[in-house]
């Protein structure tokens, strides 16, 4: 079986992603088996929102990628692996061949032309996949890209993969913020999108840039506007141009700040953001496309 | 933030190297796709390869492999610069991408190189570069040859959780780091050690930055003491 993917996605980070993710995760898991995933492999902060996990039940350090390496110390001057490398992480200085890690993005084209074999492509760790099997009655798969690694989509990827196993009905995926790499991972071959964002200026251009993505794969989407009260006609001018995608409000309050300073989940207390995301979920429920609903 | 408009001219236009196949000089022989490490070179036993633009590094791997020479090279615009000037002694220069793009790194890259070059040109005393979020490769390149590091973060286990990463990648990239607490005074400050700089909320500012004019207060006096 597969399960319903949705994507909590933005453009902008800082307006409410993983809020929103965490309490739609723990709400569907009520009456369903669901699996959380934490798809912002750079700065993972779900399990935060979940109330914090002191203990992984597996942590697995995963590669999905290579980087080229210098292994003789003296090199022919031949210039073909510097002239081939389109990153400019490659120099030469008195013979000594220098590689970058921080450039390199392991394509491997200095390794096939180089004749003497000096340079070996070796694996890297780029990060470890972390799995809780259990946190509020559902399993959380989250990673942790390495400071200075790259590859961050590619551990997207594999995480999906993994959360497969659990056979859950739903998926809930929170992406990271921008457009890039590891966004697009998240965001490829899901079934929904939910995007959010905030009535300021950059919220507003960002939601545009993620939705591009979004509407690239075909993916049906709504839009939550948090915040809304801090600036209402910027919050009026995006609800209308929303239309039909418009899916509800949130509001500002201070209060969230204390909730996660104490690592307490928003659905354990009795802030306002609490019965206004569960009045989101119940028309999330409602806007699932058919094919999706039956599975429910 | 500033309150700009990007001009509708960009000032650079960022190009990415794609490989696009002459059928006429292919002979499927399918060594590209069997070493593209993106898989971004999909080639059915026998058939001609396709290439997967969006999964494509630039890397140039399958041009020069390529024995007979099949492999052609394409520009296409992947990101652009912009340049505004917000008075005699202050340039924005801004980078976009263009289209769904899988690599940043180079838009940043190029960005970067731009504002540095004008910087030089104008001897302007200082660049302050505006990172994206996170720490992979769009964050490496904007920080890469940086002398000194802000790393912004607020008084909640978020804040502490993502701070230890970006000092952790500021230390591997050796530039020195200073940490500024944004709305110091709510959360538990306790939970961000070796803090420099405070800035406690304000309403002024929150009201300001949801309407776009952070631009029209008077900064000095709202974050100097």
């Amino acid at each position: 079986m597969n399960s319903i993917k949705i994507v909590v996605a933005s453009g902008k980070g800082g307006v409410g992603k993983s809020m929103l993710a965490s309490t739609l995760a723990m709400l569907f898991s009520l009456k369903r088996s669901i699996v959380a995933i934490d798809a912002d492999v750079d700065a993972p902060n779900l399990s935060l929102w979940l109330g914090g996990i002191k203990k992984w039940d597996k942590i697995k350090r995963i590669s999905v990628s290579e980087k080229a390496v210098a292994i003789k110390k003296k090199c022919p001057d031949c210039q073909k692996c510097i002239d081939i490398c389109q990153f400019g992480a490659l120099s030469l200085k008195n013979n000594q061949l220098k590689i970058n890690p921080f450039l390199c993005e392991g394509c491997g084209a200095c390794q096939e032309v180089c004749p003497p074999g000096t340079i070996k492509m070796r694996k890297v760790t780029n990060g470890e996949i972390m799995v809780k099997n259990n946190i509020f009655g559902f399993p959380l798969i989250s990673a942790q890209l390495y400071p200075g690694q790259t590859s961050s989509g590619k551990i997207v990827d594999e995480i999906k993969k993994q959360a497969q196993d659990f056979k859950s009905q739903v998926a809930i995926i929170d992406s990271p913020a921008g457009t890039s790499c590891p966004v697009i991972s998240a965001i490829n071959g899901a079934d929904f999108a939910i995007l959010i964002t905030e009535p300021t200026p950059a919220g507003f251009t960002d939601l545009k840039r993620v939705l591009k993505i979004v509407d690239h794969f075909k993916i049906p989407w709504a839009l939550v506007v948090n915040k809304w009260n801090m600036n209402i006609p910027q919050s009026r001018l995006i609800i209308s141009w929303a239309d039909t995608h418009f899916l509800g409000k949130i509001s500002y309050d201070q209060k969230i700040f204390k909730a996660i300073a104490n690592f307490r989940p928003i659905l354990k207390t009795n802030l306002l953001v609490k019965r206004e995301i569960n009045q989101i979920f119940i028309k999330l429920l409602k806007k699932l496309p058919p094919v999706n609903k039956k599975l429910l | 933030m500033l309150n700009q408009k990007l001009s509708s001219k960009p000032v650079k236009k960022i190009f990415a190297k794609f490989p696009v196949l002459d059928k006429i000089k292919c002979h499927r022989c399918g060594l590209c796709a069997e070493k593209c490490r993106f898989n971004a070179i999909f080639a059915p036993k026998d058939k001609y390869p396709i290439f997967l633009h969006q999964l494509c590094a630039n890397c140039g791997l399958c041009w020069n492999l390529c024995p007979f020479n099949a492999i052609k090279v394409k520009k296409k615009i992947i990101g652009q610069v912009f340049a505004n000037k917000i008075n005699d002694n202050f340039y924005l220069i801004t980078g976009q991408t263009v289209g769904i793009v899988d690599e940043t790194g180079p838009v940043v890259r190029q960005t970067r190189r731009y504002a540095l070059k004008l910087a030089q040109e104008l001897k302007t005393n200082k660049v302050i570069i505006d990172t994206a979020p996170g720490t992979h490769c769009n964050v490496i390149n904007a920080l890469l040859g940086a002398d000194e590091s802000l790393a912004v973060t607020e008084p909640t286990p978020l804040g502490a959780h993502d701070l230890k990463l970006i000092l952790a990648l500021c230390k591997k990239l050796k530039i020195p780091a200073k940490i500024v607490l944004n709305q110091s005074d709510l959360g538990d400050e306790k939970l961000i050690p070796n803090v420099h700089y405070r800035i406690p909320y304000s309403k002024k500012i929150s009201q300001a930055y949801f309407k776009g004019k952070l631009n029209q207060l008077n900064l000095k006096k709202l974050l100097l003491p």
